[in-house]
């Protein structure tokens, strides 16, 4: 990561350099939205839609994206569903070992602001931005596969716009 | 054994210490005098005709004013189910364990007493069971419980 970040400060010192760097930007980021490899990781009611996204239906295929068992092998989490008390630092343990660039979508009312369980509840962590950076919020109890679609292509938008010297 | 013989049944065999409790419900609903619990449960366990072999559930509840605890118990043999419950004092709750009765009693009590604070007496391992391991913050069921992101239903 470190050799790609310093890539175009030597690149532009090269005569024709902006055109290699703007070039591998694009390479880069077109690769990286159109394999979003997500985490599964269904924690409540959530995860039937978002396995429903991934079945025949709707296809999560057609955008490149497929689940991985392994936090090492994703960009993506799609935190499908209530995020207990409990839970949250098992989340942010999965978002730490994941290898970055790395993006996570907050699927569903729970985990964008507590979604029912916001009053009386005293195990459930309100809105999962307290426990890792969210990219794209889908509101929705649960939302339907068109809202995690739509989701998907606004996270895959903001991917394309990267640019080298933004990686962290 | 219908409705009206086991709730005969039950008052005829401890007097004084079992009274019906109206509900509205098909199983009868007993209220047991609180220090009589364990007595009464090895009773109805070691009795033939009533033989309560299966404790389904224990719940706690608290109402604002006074703390219950919620036995639902049932004969797999006799085919017979019925409730009853106690109530703890409201300044340091405390009921008897029932584990020596039906050994599944163990995580119910637990959550009994993780989740409303009410003590069990003679009970094996009462440790943190279904809140995180590093939970201070008290007892979430009790009425009066509040924490710092606690955010209580408006009230219409």
């Amino acid at each position: 990561m470190g050799i790609i970040k310093k890539l175009p400060v030597f690149l532009e010192k090269v005569p024709g350099g902006g055109i290699v760097t703007t070039s591998l930007d694009y390479i880069f980021s077109q690769s990286q939205a159109s394999s979003l490899w997500y985490l599964l990781f269904g924690t409540a009611c959530c995860a039937i839609e978002l396995m429903a996204t991934g079945a025949s239906r709707y296809d999560f295929d057609r955008l490149g994206m497929i689940f991985r068992a392994s936090p090492r092998q994703s960009d993506l989490i799609i935190a499908a569903g209530t995020i207990t008390k409990k839970m949250a630092p098992r989340l942010r343990l999965l978002y730490d070992q994941m290898a970055e660039p790395r993006y996570v979508i907050a699927m569903g009312g729970c985990t964008v602001k507590g979604g029912p369980f916001y009053y009386d509840s005293y195990a459930v962590e309100k809105g999962i931005d307290h426990i890792v950076p969210v990219d794209v919020y889908i509101p929705g109890c649960p939302p339907r596969p068109e809202s995690l679609l739509e989701g998907c292509l606004t996270l895959q938008k903001k991917v394309k716009r990267l640019k080298m010297q933004d990686w962290s | 054994m219908d409705r009206e013989q086991l709730i005969k049944y039950i008052q005829d065999k401890f007097p004084g210490k079992v009274t019906l409790l109206d509900c509205g419900r098909v199983e009868p609903f007993f209220k047991v005098e609180l220090g009589f619990l364990k007595e009464f449960c090895q009773a109805i366990r070691d009795d033939t005709t009533l033989g309560m072999d299966y404790l389904c559930n224990i719940a706690g509840v608290d109402s604002g004013e006074h703390y219950e605890v919620v036995y639902s118990v049932a004969s797999v043999k006799n085919k017979i189910r019925f409730d009853f419950k106690i109530f703890p004092e409201r300044e340091n709750p405390a009921i008897d364990s029932v584990i020596d009765v039906w050994p599944g009693a163990n995580w119910y009590e637990r959550e009994v007493w993780e989740l409303y604070g009410i003590n069990i007496t003679g009970h094996p391992s009462l440790k943190r069971f279904l809140l995180p391991d590093d939970w201070n913050q008290g007892h979430p069921m009790r009425k009066n419980w509040d924490a710092p992101d606690f955010v209580r239903m408006p009230e219409n």
